[in-house]
């Protein structure tokens, strides 16, 4: 098997929340602990666990965005780029949706050329229209919703990761982008998919991780995970 | 280095964004940069040229130039200390360095400032005392302030995401310097013995060098610029330590 894309060796994270200066609050202040996992180029991972699994926390470290209070990761190059699928990240209202798609991007760790060569893909799945020259405080949530989540599709990361499969916007648009984003799981984009629904993971992941309470409960194949996780829950 | 330019393409399109909304927000838009100055620099006028007896040119111009060195620092710290928690949201969608969201504001403030400065510079030359070679030491000046200013946000964004009642104190403290700084007076007015306190105030050595430079038409003093100087880098060495060092701790010990 090749070098792993991302590799957890022993990771650990707590919060040091609230005004107590002391790491222990609460029963135990570790959000996730002696996390062991591999992630392997062009697999689709998906994790599943209730809420306060840790899977937040997880995505944070997969983004980069916090560091590990314990433990590694290490990723297989420097700059890797891993992207959260975010809807409309920095949108400032009084840019307009061209702008905004821009900003969104350099946000989401492309550069400007990139984002400037996709804006009319990001028109056009966005079915903005003239209105992708108008700021988006003129948008309704649907127009926003639909822009970012256009947005968001271009940006081409390394490892995609994505926080349950929402689909956005009235019932045609919701469709194409839930379409969409099954679209990436048969690309060689590596995702990460992180859901509470084992039916999903099943249907659409190569390799299934269950979490709870920051740590592996059980590791291997979509459908022996999602059976157990189904049957003990 | 594609990280340093896009780093740059952010701060110049948040920067925007925000001088757009600034100017949109009121029917006046872009010339509140001028008047905002002008209006507190009347305010001081009114009661100072009362309780001085200083009247004229001279007295509005000291005033003007000590309240626009005064609202480029002031306004730049008192935003930086928010820009963390205002954009919480994004800091937790994706990994960017926190240091750009108050250079964005250090920017958008900048640039009001470079409005208003210019004219008021240009009122100098051709109503005032005119034109010298003094005005080459200015960028000097103005690059250290600008050192300064960002030196302080570094430092005081993340301390006061962390410590959100420091903001209070904050607000505190610039209301005593403003009052202390020689914005509506100048070094002639202190006490011989008070002098050494009030020359260690950066802002008050900025304001003095500014009025050197711009009214009396000499070079600034160096020893004390010097000084400044020292603060100056002393502070962006500390900014740049803390946020370094809480980067990616920060949402690990705060969820604003």
């Amino acid at each position: 098997m090749s070098d792993p894309l991302i590799r957890f060796n022993n990771t650990g994270v707590y919060y040091r929340m609230g005004r107590k200066r002391s790491p222990v609050v609460g029963p135990s202040p570790w959000a996730l602990r002696g996390l062991n996992l591999q992630i392997q180029r062009g697999e689709k991972l998906g994790i599943v666990g209730r809420n306060g699994c840790g899977k937040s926390t997880l995505l944070r470290l997969l983004a980069g965005i916090i560091s590990p209070d314990e433990g590694t990761i290490t990723f297989s190059r420097p700059g890797l780029h891993v992207q959260l699928l975010a809807l409309g990240v920095g949108f400032e209202g009084n840019l307009s949706g061209a702008e905004n798609a821009i900003l969104s991007g350099l946000f989401m760790g492309k550069t400007r050329s990139h984002m400037e060569s996709r804006l009319r893909d990001v028109q056009e799945f966005s079915e903005l229209g003239d209105a992708f020259h108008r700021p988006v405080n003129t948008y309704s949530s649907g127009m926003n919703a639909r822009l970012g989540f256009s947005i968001a599709l271009q940006t081409d990361p390394d490892v995609f990761l994505i926080d349950e499969i929402l689909g956005v916007g009235d019932h045609a648009f919701l469709l194409k982008s839930q379409a969409a984003i099954r679209e990436k799981f048969k690309s060689d984009t590596t995702v990460v998919l992180i859901s509470h629904d084992a039916q999903v993971i099943g249907d659409i992941c190569t390799r299934a991780v269950w979490m709870n309470r920051g740590e592996i409960l059980a590791e291997g194949t979509p459908s022996d995970v999602c059976r157990d996780y189904e049957s003990k829950r | 280095m594609s990280d340093f330019q896009r780093y740059k393409d952010i701060i110049f399109y948040r920067t925007l964004s925000g001088l757009k909304s600034e100017a949109r927000r009121n029917h006046l838009g872009y010339a509140w940069f001028v008047l905002e100055p002008l209006l507190s620099t009347a305010v001081l006028y009114f009661a100072m040229s009362h309780l001085t007896g200083q009247r004229g040119a001279v007295a509005v111009f000291t005033i003007l130039v000590g309240m626009l060195v005064w609202q480029w620092f002031e306004g730049s710290i008192m935003l930086s200390a928010e820009s963390l928690t205002k954009k919480f949201h994004i800091h937790q969608q994706v990994p960017l360095p926190k240091y750009l969201f108050p250079l964005v504001d250090i920017g958008t403030n900048t640039v009001r400032f470079a409005f208003a400065f210019l004219l008021v510079l240009a009122a100098c030359l051709l109503v005032g005392p005119g034109p010298s070679v003094a005005l080459l030491w200015l960028p000097l000046v103005l690059a250290l302030q600008l050192v300064l200013i960002i030196g302080l946000s570094l430092v005081i964004s993340i301390v006061v995401t962390l410590l959100p009642d420091l903001r209070v104190l904050l607000q505190s403290c610039f209301r005593l310097l403003f009052f202390v700084s020689g914005i509506f007076f100048t070094a002639e007015r202190v006490p011989a013995h008070l002098l050494p306190y009030f020359h260690a105030n950066p802002i008050t050595v900025l304001i003095e060098s500014y009025r050197a430079i711009i009214l009396d038409h000499r070079a600034p003093n160096f020893g004390l610029l010097g000084q400044t100087l020292l603060s100056a880098v002393a502070f962006l060495a500390l900014g740049a330590f803390v946020q370094a060092y809480y980067d990616k701790r920060l949402l690990k010990l705060t969820n604003v």
